[in-house]
């Protein structure tokens, strides 16, 4: 009963948000502040758990190929593979509910037991539409950004520790690299990374939005927030790989 | 002015308000007082459409508030200003940011304009030099000072102030009403007040609202709850033995069996 009834209050609040904008330039600004959070503000563990998860893969890879009859540039194939189809959009997109949707929540969450909310709305002004909607067109706009950067900064780390390591050489890495590269499999990873930025910015701002009482509130919303955004991104994943593969 | 007509609220099986009627007049300070729980803040949600009420009426200069649809009511909302318990600024950005905030919202003025229109209300809540301060670094007086500046730069035609002086020393509480008190005269605003403090009844209280369980125990003027027999009322507002002393003082007062010397501008001065 209680998940009915959170579902329609999330479709509610989205049907909510797509009301007329009341100042086009202080939507434009709140949109570009988010950009600014959620895109550069990620920028950091994005690259950091891009580049070790290549390297991992790489080092991985190696350990388990160890028939002489495969040729050692298929571990260049494997990480791209590995990298823009699981590990680029949804590995980044779990941690990105951790970081980006907690944050989501919490800002959300203290607005609304601050009474901030309520403020905007005695102005007249519509806080699903301020609040809600520029972070959820923020995420769509930066994830799927990240996500190529996650991508390049994965398959880097990956040929970084092959050659560190003396696993496989630069040369037979971008050889690799280059063969059999299937375009698709970045429209699949785009299209991944489109539907998980959603999910992780509508659900903690649901979350956030809908707090009632103080900081211990607050606290809990953020947590199950992000739970149900990481829960929600598998199932997702595992929707998409199901329809699109 | 702001009319309440027969309003009642639930939440679930719990009635909170029940048949609470009020006329509150532009130019005075309307109190809405009693114990917590007793459905002040409810009322006022109500009131300025935070909650709707299951039954009854609003009706702001003869308009009915609560028959109205959501663009005519945002239309009333532009009209309101609203001081909050808690002050409920923005925290992300500066004290001229959140005054700002309303006027980048709703009106075309130059940046200019709006900065003149910013240090004015800054300086009618005796706060200047504070414009790039964070709330964060403000004591509870001058942010409940930043709120009401915000709350009063669009020249609002009502002003709501959940708790103003919830928080706060008594001689600041005593600024914080007073100021309230100049800018409803001077902007001839309708001035609903929820409070509990004492000071703040006896000091601006023009009409008194006295809830009790969710219903209108009682109504009347500063001067007229000193003569009330409202055994409730009594209880509420003189609950210690100095304030019960204090209330003898003033019916002999306003009954001039002794003389009234005091000036209340000076009792009230910082």
């Amino acid at each position: 009963m209680t998940l009915l009834s959170d579902i329609g209050r999330f479709l509610l609040m989205l049907k909510g948000m797509l009301k007329k904008l009341e100042n086009r330039q202080m939507y434009w600004k709140e949109l570009m502040r988010q950009c600014t959070e959620i895109g550069f503000g990620s920028l950091g563990i994005v690259t950091i758990i891009s580049v070790f998860i290549g390297a991992v893969s790489t080092i991985q890879t190696a350990y388990q190929l160890v028939s002489p009859l495969i040729p050692i540039s298929t571990i260049a194939q494997i990480v791209r593979d590995t990298v823009i189809l699981e590990f680029a959009p949804t590995l980044v997109c779990v941690v990105l509910a951790g970081v980006a949707g907690s944050r989501i929540a919490s800002e959300l969450g203290n607005m609304r037991v601050s009474e901030q909310i309520d403020a905007l709305e005695i102005m007249g002004i519509n806080t699903k539409t301020y609040l809600i909607l520029p972070k959820i067109i923020a995420a769509m706009l930066m994830i799927p950004l990240l996500v190529i950067i996650a991508m390049a900064l994965g398959i880097w780390g990956g040929r970084l520790a092959g050659t560190a390591s003396g696993i496989i050489s630069p040369n037979l890495f971008d050889k690799g690299l280059m063969s059999d590269f299937l375009p698709y499999n970045v429209f699949f990873a785009l299209t991944k990374s489109y539907v998980f930025a959603f999910i992780l910015s509508s659900i903690p701002a649901f979350y956030g939005y809908h707090v009632r009482g103080g900081a211990l509130e607050i606290g809990k919303a953020s947590t199950k927030a992000v739970v149900v955004s990481c829960v929600l991104i598998l199932f997702a994943d595992y929707i998409l790989s199901a329809l699109l593969l | 002015m702001i009319e309440v007509k027969n309003i009642q609220k639930k939440f679930g099986d719990k009635v909170v308000i029940e048949e609470v009627s009020a006329q509150m007049e532009a130019g005075r300070c309307n109190l809405i007082i009693g114990a917590s729980g007793s459905g002040k803040t409810v009322l006022m949600k109500c009131m300025v459409g935070l909650l709707q009420p299951d039954q009854g009426s609003i009706y702001y200069n003869g308009n009915s508030f609560t028959a109205m649809d959501t663009e005519s009511k945002t239309m009333i909302r532009k009209e309101i200003g609203m001081l909050f318990q808690g002050s409920a600024l923005f925290d992300s950005l500066t004290v001229e940011e959140n005054i700002m905030f309303p006027l980048n919202m709703f009106t075309k003025d130059t940046t200019g304009e709006k900065l003149k229109r910013v240090n004015t209300v800054l300086d009618r809540v005796n706060l200047p030099g504070v414009n790039k301060k964070y709330p964060a670094e403000l004591s509870g007086g001058m942010k409940k000072r930043v709120a009401l500046a915000r709350a009063i730069v669009l020249n609002p035609k009502y002003l709501f102030c959940d708790e103003p002086n919830s928080g706060l020393d008594p001689q600041t509480s005593l600024v914080i009403d007073k100021l309230i008190r100049d800018l409803t005269l001077e902007y001839q605003i309708t001035t609903v007040i929820n409070t509990h403090d004492m000071n703040s009844v006896m000091e601006i209280g023009d009409y008194i609202l006295y809830m009790y369980q969710g219903k209108k125990e009682w109504e009347g003027t500063r001067k007229e709850i000193i003569f009330s027999k409202n055994q409730r009322l009594n209880d509420f507002i003189f609950a210690s033995e100095f304030l019960r002393d204090a209330k003898d003082m003033r019916m002999l007062e306003e009954t001039g069996k002794i003389p009234n010397e005091r000036d209340m501008d000076q009792m009230t001065r910082p």
